[in-house]
């Protein structure tokens, strides 16, 4: 942790800042996605919330319920995204800023969609036997 | 479908778990172990197709604490349901089965999944006079490691005994205790050394073999880079401390009170690699140094051996002596049955 301190929080902040300015610029080049992994950098409270703040708040905050609860919220830059997933226990186990049009984990997958047909068919099938599912 | 061919996607949408679900733990395991976060797409693709991963897990020269600790990584989540997925075929002291009947399905299983088993060792090799110090059905640890390691895809050495021989291998190691890569040099090993383990580091390992069908990176004692890439001392919270130069000299001092460094106490954090200080223990609740101890260096080769034991530091100071340890020991038992007494016969008024 000590290695980073000479920087100084303004100074972090402003280098992680330019590293989200080419997350962007590659995610409009080639149309990938990116994230920078907030937990895995030497980054003290203060230049935490020194971050989260200049990124700021956006148009959209969702709220994923899944193993513990996860805060999806767009920051007031369209297309990044500062995610915080935490676990059963609330131990936050990801933070991220991700640069995306969606992040991912907001899509439902195919496969889930696929399950949601069967059940549904399901479901309707009961209905017109008259028997509750 | 049967157990054996359903894969873990099915098996987690069969338990209520959705993708997103799977790629929220591919997010935390790509964290945790240190990935690029945007591999977290591809692990979580890779798990959700993964089939049964065969384990065969041999106890040698050990205390079965390894086995203890990793157990405990039970919990109704997606990662202790990647733990229920691992096919632990053979585990002497889990399995029903024994005797001859338990070495009959061990060859079954080596036979069905010849080079494709995981191969988890836990205990030192003794391999002094022929190795009989520790045998399973008369058969020596080191004759059974040379039998399944040929058709293993890798082996888990679980525990410092197992990687470095550990405490049997104390001086004088009477039992000619050796480490598995002592034995073994043709095979890919991974070493997860702890006096136990920490058990995220082994589902670290898992889930990585099971998503990308290899082992992880490894530094130079084939630990896993990203819990062992770092020493105690250098994730520690007491760290500014050490910086200040804010010392505890004895264990129940103003400084250990204060939470000061416990470098001067015999801390071997500055010299330990492992992930103790950040993933912690019993479900991310403390660690060693937390609870006021100085880290024992457990995860180390030879740690049982260290010049000057537990209580002297690294720069080779005394340490607080037992002498010194023993009356604040007593002193301390002494007060607190002191103020338990006085607590007991204090009258109702005289109650604060």
């Amino acid at each position: 942790m000590k290695d980073f301190d000479f920087l100084g929080d303004d100074r972090l902040v402003d280098a992680l800042l330019m590293e989200v300015a080419v997350l962007l610029q590659n995610f409009l080049s080639h149309q990938s996605a990116g994230a920078i992994d907030l937990l895995g950098l030497p980054l003290s409270p203060a230049c935490l919330a020194a971050l989260e703040e200049r990124l700021g708040e956006g148009e959209i905050s969702a709220l994923l319920r899944v193993s513990g609860e996860s805060q999806i919220r767009e920051t007031k830059f369209p297309g990044v995204w500062w995610t915080r997933h935490t676990d059963e226990t609330g131990r936050v186990v990801a933070l991220l800023i991700e640069v995306a049009a969606v992040p991912e984990i907001l899509r439902a997958s195919t496969s889930d969609m696929e399950h949601s047909l069967k059940r549904i068919r399901e479901v309707s099938n009961f209905r017109r036997a008259g028997q509750t599912p | 479908m049967t157990a054996t061919d359903e894969s873990l996607g099915d098996m987690l949408a069969r338990r209520g778990f959705s993708r997103r679900g799977l790629l929220k733990f591919a997010i935390a395991m790509t964290a945790s172990l240190a990935l690029p976060p945007a591999m977290a797409a591809a692990m979580a693709e890779n798990l959700a197709a993964a089939r049964r991963q065969s384990v065969i897990w041999l106890s040698f020269q050990e205390c079965t604490g390894c086995l203890e600790t990793l157990l405990r990584t039970d919990s109704p989540t997606i990662a202790g349901l990647i733990f229920d997925f691992i096919s632990l075929d053979y585990q002497e002291a889990l399995m029903a089965a024994s005797g001859s009947a338990a070495e009959l399905t061990m060859r079954q299983v080596v036979a069905a999944n010849k080079g494709k088993y995981l191969l988890a060792i836990d205990g030192s090799v003794p391999v002094a006079d022929g190795g009989v110090y520790s045998l399973t059905g008369g058969k020596a640890n080191v004759s059974m490691l040379e039998e399944f390691a040929p058709d293993a895809a890798a082996i888990l050495a679980i525990g410092t005994c197992a990687a470095y021989g550990g405490i049997p291998k104390a001086f004088p190691n009477p039992t000619g205790a050796v480490g598995v890569e002592d034995v073994i040099s043709n095979k890919p090993i991974v070493n997860i050394p702890g006096c136990p383990p920490i058990p995220e580091v082994l589902s670290g390992v898992l889930v990585y073999f099971v998503s990308f069908g290899r082992l992880p990176d490894l530094d130079d004692r084939k630990r896993p880079l990203a819990y062992f890439g770092t020493t105690i001392h250098d994730q520690c919270y007491r760290r500014p401390f050490y910086d200040q130069g804010k010392f505890a000299k004895s264990f129940d001092d103003e400084g250990a009170r204060q939470g000061w460094c416990l470098f001067e106490l015999g801390c071997k954090g500055p010299t330990t690699h492992n992930a103790c200080a950040s993933v912690k223990w019993n479900d991310n609740t403390s660690f060693p140094i937390e609870s006021g101890h100085g880290c024992l260096g457990c995860s180390e080769p030879d740690f049982w051996d260290q010049e000057g034991g537990f209580y002297t530091s690294l720069a080779g100071g005394a340490g607080p002596g037992w002498r010194e340890s023993g009356i604040a020991a007593v002193v301390g038992i002494a007060g607190g049955a002191a103020a338990a007494f006085a607590a007991r016969h204090k009258t109702p008024e005289t109650k604060e």
